[in-house]
């Protein structure tokens, strides 16, 4: 009879329990995600040129309003900007900020996206496994549905009520925002680029895009509170 | 064949007790339990105020007595007010895993915010202080043992505003019970510089769904900082006067 080796159950148990974590932990992720996005990002400095000539391109800013929309953004009291209030200031604006940190936590059935600045970024959920509601409730930061395209996460998002603005100048938009926002992995996973589309027929003239680059950070995202 | 299936049984008895010490997945959305849902659980010392200030110092029951509660309560204005008081008072969170950490999203975002339980290290040493501290977890077997220090001394331990120093410890030990219906998350805080002696309780949390909805504190932040400003500064000032010797 031929006797087990007395090493062979550690050697075993070794292997399992380096499997099974990562076993689990792919589980609880979208199966069918080509890109593992999990990490903790920050947006680059506006004048970063990234390798291959890459930069950031366009700004909240330069948005084109509809005259209606262009007439209210003139009496708008910018000591009520949400960003002075320590309120949510809305995915459009938030994500186009310099040094703005998020993480992205890929989980069952969605992705979260947490920023640093919580007061001002809120937690967005992606939904992954649904579309949107046929009447989605209006809230600050719409409903959210992704789905890739090859390694590029597509996200649709409506649903917004209309207490965010566009931008620090104080471009209000309508309940009829809809953005679409594609997060791609670049070089090597080093960096995401973020390129999103703003359409309102009721407050923008046209769509607007603009692009920003995230840098994959080695560290731990840090509470950042926003104190009186 | 015969082998065949000797060896897998050897392998199955390797393998067993090691799958068992693997992190579960206890991914989604809970909501504190009370009333019929319940059942059998029997949450500890859900009189809670009652029990902290049985084991407050003296100075710490002044500062309590001099403090006004919405006056000096950063969560009526939706600022942060550290994890000591949301989670067995009106807690709600949703649950996300993963290698390298687990992370509880607090439903009260603006107030609770977020708890990182950094798995497999230790704390770094001179933590800033801060509203949610630093959180590290590891496995004993089927439950999660969490260990969080570098609080500030800003928050309170509940609404009921009973305050504590940047020594203080709080050890969560979570697990999944009720069939994996529930989460069970059992407290003990300690402060040697604010508590006569650590002091302890449990509640559980249900699971109630994947996903985590919207919850913004307070669509008009302008109505309560008017608040505070005009009317409430007086009994501010007084509070901030009574400070641990």
């Amino acid at each position: 009879m031929t006797r087990t080796p007395a090493v062979l159950p550690f050697a075993l148990c070794a292997v399992l329990m380096m499997w099974v974590p990562s076993a689990i932990a792919q589980a609880a992720r979208p199966a069918a995600a080509p890109s593992d996005l999990a990490g903790v990002y920050q947006s680059i400095a506006a004048k970063t040129t990234l390798t291959g000539g890459l930069r950031n391109t366009g700004s909240p800013a330069d948005i084109a309003l509809l005259p209606a929309a262009a007439q209210q953004m003139k009496s708008v009291d910018l000591k009520q900007d949400p960003e002075k209030m320590c309120a949510a200031i809305g995915p459009f604006r938030m994500m186009a900020r310099d040094r703005t940190k998020i993480e992205l936590i890929p989980a069952r059935g969605m992705i979260v996206m947490l920023f640093e600045d919580v007061s001002h970024g809120l937690m967005r959920t992606i939904y992954m496994s649904r579309s949107h509601p046929a009447k989605p409730n209006l809230n600050w930061l719409g409903d959210s549905v992704g789905r890739w395209d090859g390694n590029t996460l597509t996200v649709d998002t409506i649903g917004f009520n209309d207490k965010t603005w566009l931008n620090d100048a104080g471009a209000q938009h309508s309940d009829a925002l809809h953005l679409v926002e594609q997060i791609r992995p670049i070089l090597g996973g080093r960096y995401l680029e973020y390129k999103v589309t703003a359409e309102d027929a009721k407050a923008l003239a046209k769509p607007y895009t603009y692009i920003r680059y995230y840098e994959k950070l080695d560290t731990d995202i840090m509470e950042d509170v926003c104190e009186e | 064949m015969r082998r065949t299936g000797i060896a897998f049984v050897i392998l199955a008895a390797v393998a067993l007790p090691c799958v068992a010490q693997t992190p579960p997945d206890w991914s989604g959305y809970y909501t504190l339990a009370s009333g019929k849902d319940l059942g059998n659980f029997k949450p500890l010392n859900v009189n809670l105020p009652e029990v902290i200030a049985a084991h407050l110092q003296p100075w710490a029951k002044a500062k309590m007595a001099a403090t006004d509660g919405i006056a000096e309560d950063t969560g009526q204005l939706c600022q942060p007010t550290g994890i000591f008081r949301n989670p067995p008072f009106a807690g709600s969170f949703l649950w996300l895993p993963g290698p390298e950490k687990i992370v509880i999203v607090y439903g009260a975002l603006n107030t609770a915010g977020v708890q990182r339980i950094y798995l497999n290290r230790s704390h770094p040493r001179n933590l800033p202080p801060t509203w949610n501290g630093h959180s590290i977890g590891r496995w004993e077997g089927d439950t999660l043992l969490v260990d969080t220090i570098g609080f500030n001394d800003k928050s309170w331990l509940q609404p009921t505003m009973e305050p504590h120093t940047e020594e203080a410890r709080l050890i969560q030990r979570i697990r999944q019970v009720g069939n994996g219906d529930f989460i069970e998350i059992h407290y003990t805080v300690e402060d040697r510089k604010a508590l006569t002696s650590a002091y302890s309780y449990s509640r559980y949390y249900k699971k109630v769904g994947e996903s985590m909805r919207e919850n913004v504190c307070n669509d008009d932040i302008q109505i309560w900082r008017d608040f505070k400003s005009e009317h409430l500064k007086p009994i501010i000032e007084r509070s901030r006067e009574v400070r641990q010797p």
